[in-house]
């Protein structure tokens, strides 16, 4: 018997969390805890318990597949990639469009860009970062100079107030949860707004229901009442901030007086001043946010009003401060930091400026070139272009996305990949999207590769190989190679290990130029930047300055908009999506893990419990819920946990996808969709319906 | 020829082995030969992973390898036993040599009565303990209060009640456990109240303690606890890879004093910390405040000794409502009435906890008190727990004739 294990980093959410996994000749059959990990201590949430549950469920992929006359026939490598270089070689760059994933690892996120740049030279490259936090990149950089989480996990339970708008963070960062006890259980005070009464919101000193985007209403009024009091930090302000004379004026107005905002928001005007005070005086007050915040279409609003609200405060480049921008994937931070998005190259260089676009054309060494020096395609404006402008975009190459499920408004999803051409999808299950792909490969998991992902806090750690992928299933890092070699650019993808990207991609990344996989090795890992090899990496950004040219940081004068659809006497509700504890994303992977899928074996619509009354809808009951894109049966879980006029629904369950219902508007700036509020109608299903 | 209860001084022959190991090497030469003369087929030991904070089990087949284990790690807090169980098919299949702590020791057994491991396959090699500390706590105090960059650190030790770490360059600094621990550092505290320091239910108990004069760091004191020992004992000194003397009468003496001040010690964390807890209702409100922030990671099962059934009662959802999170507080007392007769204080359910809740603190507490009512000590010998003792069909037709819901009679 061989029995081993091997330490390797959660592929689940951006909390970077490590595990042992155990071994046992040859085969991944469990998880321990990695003690030693700063981190986390050894402790996971459920999902990390069972991280070993999918990874040889027999539902994995193993051989290519080829879609011929409507069905999947297995295929060879070679076959495979023979047809995907001749329909790729047949279009031009602008009719070709790329999705990479949060999901693998930066060498490979850093190769799909290299790959759609350099060999394919589309502009279109994009990923699921943009249906998170794609508000976030936009709006902290406005703010600070940068667009990621400013402190770092450890420091939060170092913090004397914990302020949480917009995330629920003991089921979608557990272990991030646990510094929020960490710091209550060290006196500090806790504040969670959220419209359902959430595992987070119960752990709260002070919890507010509020209806689903009012945020910057709230924040607003936060904020003039800090002022109003003479709480803010006047140092900060004077000497580190520009624009506060003009957010003062809009914060005053009498638009955001307690009293007011209460009507807009449903949170008592006497809890407004309460968290106003706590946070306004607390020594140190970090704001944790997530999709609550971002998903809107005044995502970028929102996050610039958080920014707002702790550069007031003087938390920023403060211990147990911060805007703590909590990224929801494994890897999101990373696949952005690799240039994954079609408007920068890695470390956030701008593909449109000509020194960037120069240097990295001169690093690759492409005979023909690469891409024009011109912005893409967000995933979002490329599904609209689909549909509404049909044969500009004519292939897409998707590794580790799934839009069928993902993206607002399904049915236009389903129609968008429907006009496509030619789809290749990469993948280790065959989801929702790979089923409607021409070619299909085989992907490797976290658990069966070398390389890093990059947390939430900037961390940037390692996964470690534990077992070979099943069958034929390649690494995906291989595959993208292997693409690249059989479209003629052999040369450009020589790699014979996932260090050799990393290093390449690390003499390109100032942030990420001082790492390599030894210093990497240790388990603190290295926080970007890090641009040296001397340098011991960045826990907490902004100390002193921001990462602006002149170091300052900016306010942002913010009036409160409405969500883009609201509702009416035909959809009276607001509906809010997200997830749950137990599901990652599309449920892939956590729905083929047999102790998360006996947890929660489908999905629900949360019902107010004075709504349900007034519906005549019981607890367990199927419902129907419809908006104006969709309609969805769904079993109905009738509750006090919400607030009345509110329905909640995850979207993980493809039998009752929430994502049917959702609406497709976008933030004008980040492209990102409203998953968070539209409007829509609940009824009960009789027996003639 | 040696036999159960005699006390030696054992180190081994070979001067590599004695250099690496801890104390002469006594154990790692003990465990070798076990591997070579084929008494066992497999090791199943620790050994250092990244650093001295990071503690890996490894199986080992090829005694070349065992080297790898020597030394001691007291910031590796796992628990052996479970994974033997686990992943080892409680070797059933395999006959495994394992150096055991206390909590190691006490596990096998709970599992052995539970039929999940076959402990006459289970060659135990003792090693006395007077606590761990965790990884990442151990950074912190060592950053904190010994204002040394851990990662200089390249030796720790826990010695005449302090701390003691050296330094890469050869600095000695030592701070007393009682100062570390009163500030929150130190021990974990399920080893603070821990009183199982020399595991005699193991077939030998090794450690240092009451090795004096010129043995005094050369030698590990081993005494002898079962007829296995005695055998493994003898066929190394055959072999010539053990070499002993009869240990100092003086030193089985300080041995005595050191393991009596250490259970007073653990006497004086039980009564603090069951006393923080209060009693009755005030104790169940406690309780509850801390497990209102379970997020049902399962670790406090998955990581249990006791824990073993297929199919767990927190997982029917007529007791415990699936998905719900925090989970109804039935999920705990299932817990604690199917574990609290029978835990031993390892402690892996709380420093696995997700949500930092003192899991071991309850449990420990209760099972103290339902010591103290039944006489159960578990852990030391196969004697069945309290609730095995009860005839299913004669008391359920008891509760049934009688209308009582009390499950076990304890006034009888």
């Amino acid at each position: 018997m061989d029995l081993k294990y091997v330490q390797t980093t959660c592929p689940y959410c951006g909390t970077g969390c490590s595990f042992n996994l155990v071994v046992k000749d040859g085969k991944v059959v469990g998880t321990q805890p990695y003690k030693r990990s700063p981190v986390n201590e050894g402790k996971v949430c459920p999902k990390g318990t069972y991280a070993h549950e999918f990874v040889n469920s027999p539902d994995r992929l193993t051989k290519p597949l080829i879609k011929k006359d409507g069905k999947f026939v297995e295929a060879t490598w070679d076959e495979a990639y023979d047809l995907i270089a001749q329909k790729f070689k047949s279009y031009k760059p602008d009719e070709i469009a790329c999705l990479s994933s949060a999901r693998v690892s930066n060498e490979e996120n850093y190769l799909l860009m290299k790959l759609a740049r350099g060999v394919f030279k589309t502009r279109h490259i994009d990923h699921c970062a943009r249906l998170c936090h794609a508000s976030t990149v936009a709006g902290l950089a406005a703010s600070f100079g940068s667009g990621a989480m400013t402190n770092s996990i450890l420091d939060i339970a170092e913090s004397k107030c914990v302020f949480v708008i917009g995330s629920n963070t003991f089921e979608q960062h557990p272990l991030i949860g646990r510094k929020i006890v960490q710091a209550k259980l060290n006196g500090a005070k806790v504040i969670v707004f959220d419209p359902r009464y959430t595992p987070t919101a119960k752990q709260a000193d002070l919890y507010a229901s509020f209806y689903s985007g009012t945020d910057v209403a709230v924040l607003n009024c936060l904020m003039g009442e800090i002022i109003r009091n003479g709480w803010e930090d006047k140092e900060w302000v004077s000497k580190r901030a520009k624009g506060y004379e003009e957010l003062k004026a809009t914060v005053l107005k009498d638009d955001y007086l307690p009293e007011n905002v209460e009507k807009i928001s449903g949170i008592a005007a006497a809890d407004l001043k309460t968290a106003a005070e706590w946070i306004g005086t607390a020594e140190s007050s970090a704001l944790l946010y997530s999709m609550g915040i971002t998903q809107h279409t005044v995502g970028v609003d929102n996050v610039k009003s958080t920014a707002n609200l702790q550069m007031l405060t003087g938390n920023i480049g403060r211990r147990g401060g911060g805007v703590n921008a909590l990224r929801g994937q494994n890897n999101v931070q990373g696949a952005c930091d690799m240039g994954a998005l079609p408007v920068v190259f890695t470390g956030y260089q701008k593909v449109i400026d000509e020194a960037v676009h120069k240097k990295f054309a001169d690093a690759w060494g492409f005979p023909d070139g690469i891409c024009e020096p011109k912005n893409g395609y967000e995933v979002t404006v490329m599904f609209n272009v689909l549909t509404d402008n049909p044969g500009e975009l004519k292939a897409m190459y998707i590794m580790g996305e799934n839009p069928m499920l993902s993206d607002p408004d399904l049915t236009h999803a389903e129609h968008a990949l429907e006009q496509l051409e030619f789809l290749v999808v990469q993948d280790i299950f065959l989801t929702e999207t790979a089923q409607h792909a021409d070619v299909v490969l085989p992907a490797s998991c976290y658990a069966e590769k070398e390389g890093t992902q990059t947390s939430t806090e900037r961390r940037v750690q390692m996964w470690r190989k534990a077992q070979d992928p099943p069958g034929e299933a390649k690494v995906d890092w291989q595959i993208l190679s292997e693409v690249g070699a059989a479209m003629g650019y052999a040369d450009q993808f020589p790699y014979q290990s996932a260090e050799e990207i990393f290093n390449e991609m690390a003499s390109l990344t100032p942030s990420y130029h001082g790492m390599n996989y030894e210093r990497l090795n240790r388990p603190e890992a290295l926080h970007w930047p890090c641009p040296s090899e001397d340098h011991p990496g960045t826990p907490i950004l902004h100390i002193g300055k921001c990462s602006h040219p002149d170091g300052m940081g900016v306010m942002h004068p913010i009036e409160w908009k409405p969500p883009a659809e609201v509702p009416d006497a035909e959809y009276p509700y607001i509906l809010t999506t997200g997830r749950c504890l137990w599901h990652w994303h599309t449920g892939s992977m956590t729905r083929r893990s047999e102790t998360l899928d006996n947890e929660v074996p489908t999905g629900w619509i949360e019902i107010n419990t004075e709504d349900a009354q007034a519906l005549g809808i019981a607890d367990k009951e199927m419902v129907r819920a419809t908006s104006r894109r969709g309609t969805v049966d769904v079993p109905a879980k009738v509750t006090d946990e919400i607030k009345k006029g509110v329905m909640f629904m995850p979207f993980h369950f493809k039998e009752c996808a929430a994502n049917v219902l959702t609406n497709n508007a976008l933030d004008p700036i980040a492209k990102i969709p409203e998953f968070k509020a539209c409007a829509v109608k609940v009824e009960k299903i009789t027996e003639e319906a | 020829m040696a036999a159960k209860g005699d006390m030696v001084y054992a180190w081994a022959a070979d001067a590599a082995c004695q250099e690496r190991g801890e104390c002469g090497g006594a154990v790692t030469a003990l465990l070798t030969h076990a591997l070579e003369s084929g008494m066992v087929d497999a090791v199943f030991a620790i050994k250092k992973g990244q650093d001295i904070y990071d503690a890996v089990p490894t199986l080992i087949t090829d005694p070349a390898e065992i080297a790898e284990t020597a030394g001691s790690l007291h910031c590796g807090t796992l628990l052996l036993s479970k994974l033997v169980k686990k992943y080892l098919e409680g070797a059933e299949n395999m006959r495994i040599a394992v150096p055991v702590k206390g909590c190691d020791a006490m596990g096998l057994y709970e599992l052995a009565k539970r039929n999940q491991v076959n402990l006459d396959n289970i060659l135990m090699i003792g090693l006395n303990c007077g606590g761990s500390v965790s990884p990442v706590l151990a950074r912190k105090m060592i950053a904190e209060k010994f204002e040394v960059d851990p990662d200089d650190v390249v030796k720790e030790e826990i010695d005449k009640g302090q701390f003691i770490i050296v330094t890469k360059d050869g600095q000695h600094k030592g701070i007393s456990m009682d100062e570390l621990e009163e500030e929150g550092y130190g021990r974990r505290s399920n080893c603070r109240r821990c009183k199982m320091k020399v595991p005699r239910q193991a077939d030998l108990a090794c450690g240092n303690w009451g090795v004096i004069g010129d043995k005094a760091g050369n030698a590990t004191f081993v005494e002898v606890c079962s007829e296995k020992g005695a055998n493994l004992l003898d066929a190394a000194i055959k072999a010539g890879e053990l070499k002993t003397e009869a240990a100092n009468p003086k030193g089985i003496e300080i041995r005595g004093k050191v393991e009596n001040a250490m259970l007073k010690l653990g006497d004086k964390w039980r009564a603090k910390d069951f006393e923080a807890l209060g009693e009755g209702k005030e104790r169940l409100k406690t309780i509850m405040d801390a497990t209102s922030r379970c997020i049902k990671c399962y670790a406090c099962i998955e990581n249990c000794p006791i824990c073993y059934c297929v199919e767990c009662s927190t997982k029917k959802a007529y007791l415990v409502e699936p998905g719900q999170v925090p989970p109804p507080f039935m999920f705990h007392l299932i817990r604690y009435a199917h574990i609290s007769d029978s835990c031993i204080n390892c402690g892996q359910c709380e420093e696995n906890c997700a949500m930092d809740i003192p899991n071991a603190l309850f449990m420990h507490a209760l099972q103290v008190d339902l010591q103290e009512m039944f006489g159960h000590t578990p852990g030391v010998d196969m004697e069945l727990p309290v609730l095995a003792m009860v005839e299913e069909q004669t008391e359920r037709k008891r509760l049934s004739d009688t209308g009582s819901d009390q499950i076990f009679n304890i006034f009888e």
